[in-house]
């Protein structure tokens, strides 16, 4: 029974998807209905497996020779993020039905999320780092397809390319860690590497791990691979708060949790793992002050929300990670749709045709106020439990100068948050058309159903932790009741300090008059993204000039190809006579 | 030197499969490509057969050979098939003005 | 002893034909190559094979080697190959010696006997697959060579299709008119 609900988690958004694209474009209203009864069933089943969570492999199909076994471990880490996928799925698949509407090629468009969410609940289910590989590879695969969905625009297909490309090239790290399982324990289960990794020469477990911290931070929009974030905000913005907010990001910060018994004991891994999270915690909430777009604030600010989570895994606090995660998907996926909202209503997604909006849209404004609540880390929210959690492990365990700039870094979140929020709904009215709505029907409906999930999913922290504690055995985690948490949050020092942190940042919006000059000298460097893009196009560059020259050798003649292969044959009888 | 039959026969092998890939790389007519083509299946079968005379599997290399020999006689008539068709439309057969898959 | 200077004769003979100027003479070469491999088969014991060798290579190829040369002529081409000759040797000297040194050690050491069923039993059964490839393979290649050889039919002309056109309407015009005048009259 419980086999068969895992598979049907995977199961029923692939069927869905195979039968809205039969289905085609002519029904629109049948296409919305089925897309969300498909993601609505994949949530239940998910939901419905949560209670028998266990260590064990419960699907276990062996595909033979090279393949080895595909297995699928519903453990507390894997289904609580195939229950992301799939729940925070339902709420942009029902967002969808109003925010496409009558849109063109509606069938692709749901075809494509629901593969999405069964590739990612896959993914998070694998037990086998080849499958893990596969799903990795099929969610890249469908990123790429939504973000360009538009594909008319040239700025959509160009920012779906950048995607793919980095991401793809992160991917590799992910590959060649699986083939080295491979080649040392025989198969590619986690669990064997998880077991026995102290049995690999340290070379090869070093280059493992960094090559899985390449993968994640591709994956993850961490700084140096981040650039390919904000240009992926031509997206639909459904598309945006599920792939881009709530899941394919945390497919990075998934993979180091699951990994990190094995790699913790490689010397600089957990510091390199800490300054990639300090670095793009700090400079994409910089970017943010910037930006002048909604979507790219959000954007830089999942980035920056990444690096909390990345830090927290360098300091060995999985759980602070993961329940910052949990919190981060709902309350980003909740802003990035309330983004959505105003964005459709508006026409415009440039933030100096906003201001004043806070009295024609007053549901919005309430959605977008609990969003941040989230974001900033203030009571109540989701956000301040699991920010403070992540905040304290890092006083404990590492550096106190990262302590300090993920503090900063807490600070500017709130002035970003601030500034957001004031640039939308609150000051002068800067925008010429009126909004044309508060939020149609369906949209209204995912909103609540994520600001309710805003507000209340910090209660279920003492489960979360039992539930991790209990199906992950090589993490060695401990398990507490929520309330213990609450009373260990409120009284320690830290959270004061942070508090007053985020206090004084957003404060600093009230006063910002007196910065003008200080904000002035840092603009240039914060729209240049600090100089990676400029990097990025540098090397395209490269690659297109050694593309280039080594088109030389493309002669198109018979027997320059000939010469070709008889070198190629010479070069592997030596290679074989030197192994032999 | 007395060697066994198979090392003359296996010199003979490399000899061919060498002169067969001077003429690829040589020659510019198509035709002429053709029949250095068939000098490397040529070589290829001689290998077989020695390599069956050596193992006392006779037989079974004689089946494989000739499933080689039909591949190789098709390959061929592709070849000028193909060789008479661009002589005729394209006006020539100099490897070297056939380059349209350059760059 | 034989062997070894059918050998010699054969690879003379190979080189014979990839130096040979004109295409005629090299198809000749080719022919005579097949003849000696023949014999060589039939010498280490591989009857059928030497006697199929014969009629297909020294005959059948060398018939549509003649055939091919009288349809797309003869030209001599200009020698000059464009990778440079010393290239070409170079790589062709790597080749043979890699190769050589390869595969020598192999023919020195013993073989055990193995069994060696008839041909008949052979071909039918352990290699039936082979021949049902075989039959497709030929099939392929007659469809192929079908298809390479036909001739593209011009498209019916345009102008001419135009004409055609041109003349109905103009016969259905004065149909019309002549029904309209006949209604005039009869009203």
């Amino acid at each position: 029974m419980l086999s068969i609900l895992t598979i049907l988690i995977i199961g029923i958004p692939w069927i869905g998807a195979m039968c809205i694209w039969l289905l085609g474009d002519r029904h629109p209203r049948v296409l919305h209905a089925l897309a969300t009864a498909f993601a609505l069933l994949a949530a239940i089943a998910t939901l419905s497996v949560i209670p028998f969570s266990t260590s064990q492999p419960v699907v276990l199909i062996a595909m033979g020779g090279i393949l080895g076994d595909f297995t699928l471990i519903p453990d507390g880490l894997a289904i609580f993020i195939a229950a992301i996928a799939t729940v925070v799925g339902s709420a942009a698949v029902i967002f969808a039905i109003d925010y496409m509407g009558q849109a063109k090629q509606l069938a692709r468009f749901y075809a494509l999320i629901l593969f999405f969410i069964g590739a990612m609940a896959g993914l998070a289910l694998s037990g086998s780092l080849l499958f893990t590989f596969f799903f990795w590879e099929i969610t890249a695969l469908c990123s790429y397809a939504l973000i360009s969905f538009h594909n008319d625009d040239p700025r959509a297909v160009a920012g779906g390319i950048k995607a793919l490309i980095m991401t793809q090239l992160g991917g590799v790290g992910l590959l060649g860690g699986a083939l080295l399982v491979y080649s040392y324990f025989g198969n590619y289960q986690i669990s064997s590497l998880l077991t026995h990794y102290q049995n690999l020469p340290p070379v090869v477990l070093g280059l493992m791990g960094f090559g899985f911290l390449v993968a994640a931070a591709a994956k993850s929009a961490q700084v140096p691979f981040h650039s390919w974030l904000p240009d992926a905000m031509e997206a639909p913005t459904p598309v945006t708060a599920l792939i881009h907010a709530a899941t394919m990001v945390n497919a990075g910060v998934y993979l180091l949790a699951r990994f990190y018994p094995a790699f913790k004991s490689i010397s600089g891994w957990s510091i390199a793992v800490m300054t990639i999270g300090v670095l793009s915690a700090l400079l994409a909430g910089l970017m943010a002050l910037a930006a002048n777009d909604i979507k790219r604030v959000l954007a830089y600010s999942t980035i920056s929300q990444l690096g909390y989570m990345f830090y927290a895994v360098g300091t060995g606090a999985i759980f602070a990670s993961q329940f910052h995660l949990f919190s981060h998907a709902i309350f980003k996926a909740l802003l990035f749709l309330s983004a959505g909202a105003v964005i459709t209503a508006l026409g415009t997604r440039d933030l100096g045709q906003m201001g004043g909006l806070g009295k024609r849209m007053p549901f919005l404004q309430v959605m977008f106020v609990i969003g941040a609540l989230g974001l900033m880390g203030l009571p109540i929210a989701n956000g301040f439990f699991s920010k403070e959690l992540i905040l304290e492990s890092g006083l404990e365990t590492g550096p106190l100068v990262f302590y300090l700039i993920m503090l900063f870094s807490a600070g500017v979140t709130a002035l970003y948050t601030v500034r957001l929020l004031y640039l939308i709904f609150w000051g002068e009215s800067r925008g010429r058309t009126q909004p044309t709505h508060d939020g149609l029907p369906a949209m209204r409906v995912s909103l609540i159903v994520l600001a309710f999930g805003t507000l209340t999913t910090w209660l279920l922290a003492g489960g979360f932790s039992q539930l991790l504690a209990s199906t992950l055995p090589f993490h060695h985690l401990e398990a507490g009741p929520t309330s213990t948490m609450v009373k260990q949050i409120c009284l320690a020092p830290t959270t004061w300090i942070a508090l007053g942190v985020i206090a004084l940042g957003c404060a600093t919006w009230l006063v910002r008059t007196r910065f003008t000059t200080l904000a002035e000298a840092f603009k240039p460097m914060l729209e240049a993204g600090f100089g990676f893009d400029a990097l990025n196009r540098q090397i395209v560059q490269g690659v297109k000039r050694t593309a280039a020259f080594v088109q030389i050798a493309q002669t198109g003649q018979l027997n320059w190809n000939v010469a070709g292969i008889v070198t190629g044959l010479v070069v592997i009888l030596l290679v074989v006579l030197r192994g032999a | 030197m007395s060697l066994s039959l198979f090392s003359i026969a296996f010199i003979g092998v490399i000899g061919l499969l060498g002169i067969g890939f001077y003429g690829l790389m040589i020659c510019r007519n198509l035709i002429k490509i053709v029949i250095a083509l068939q000098i490397l299946v040529k070589a290829a079968l001689l290998g077989l057969i020695a390599a069956g005379n050596l193992n006392g599997q006779i037989n079974l290399s004689q089946s494989m050979a000739l499933t080689v020999i039909v591949a190789d006689t098709i390959v061929a008539v592709m070849g000028i098939a193909l060789g008479v068709q661009i002589r005729r439309r394209i006006g020539t057969l100099d490897v070297h003005e056939l380059s349209s898959l350059k760059g | 002893m034989l062997f070894g200077s059918l050998i010699i004769v054969i690879l003379i003979f190979a080189i014979e034909a990839i130096l040979a100027k004109q295409l005629i003479t090299s198809a000749l070469w080719l022919a005579g190559v097949s003849a000696l491999c023949s014999v060589l088969f039939f010498l280490c014991g591989a009857q059928l094979v030497a006697v199929v060798e014969l009629s297909v290579g020294a005959g059948l190829v060398t018939v549509l080697f003649v055939f091919a040369i009288s349809v797309a002529g003869d030209d001599t081409l200009d020698a000059t190959p464009v990778p440079p000759r010393s290239l070409i040797a170079i790589l062709v000297a790597f080749f043979i010696l890699l190769m050589g040194w390869f595969i020598m050690p192999i023919s020195s050491s013993p073989v055990s006997a193995i069994s060696n069923p008839p041909l008949a039993e052979v071909l039918w059964q352990e290699r039936g697959l082979d021949l049902i490839v075989q039959v497709v393979l030929i099939f392929s290649g007659v469809l192929g060579l079908l298809g390479l050889l036909a001739e593209i039919k011009p498209p019916l002309d345009a102008s001419m299709a135009g004409e055609v056109g041109a003349h109905r309407q103009r016969d259905l015009h004065a149909l019309e008119s002549q029904i309209s005048n006949s209604q005039e009259a009869g009203q």
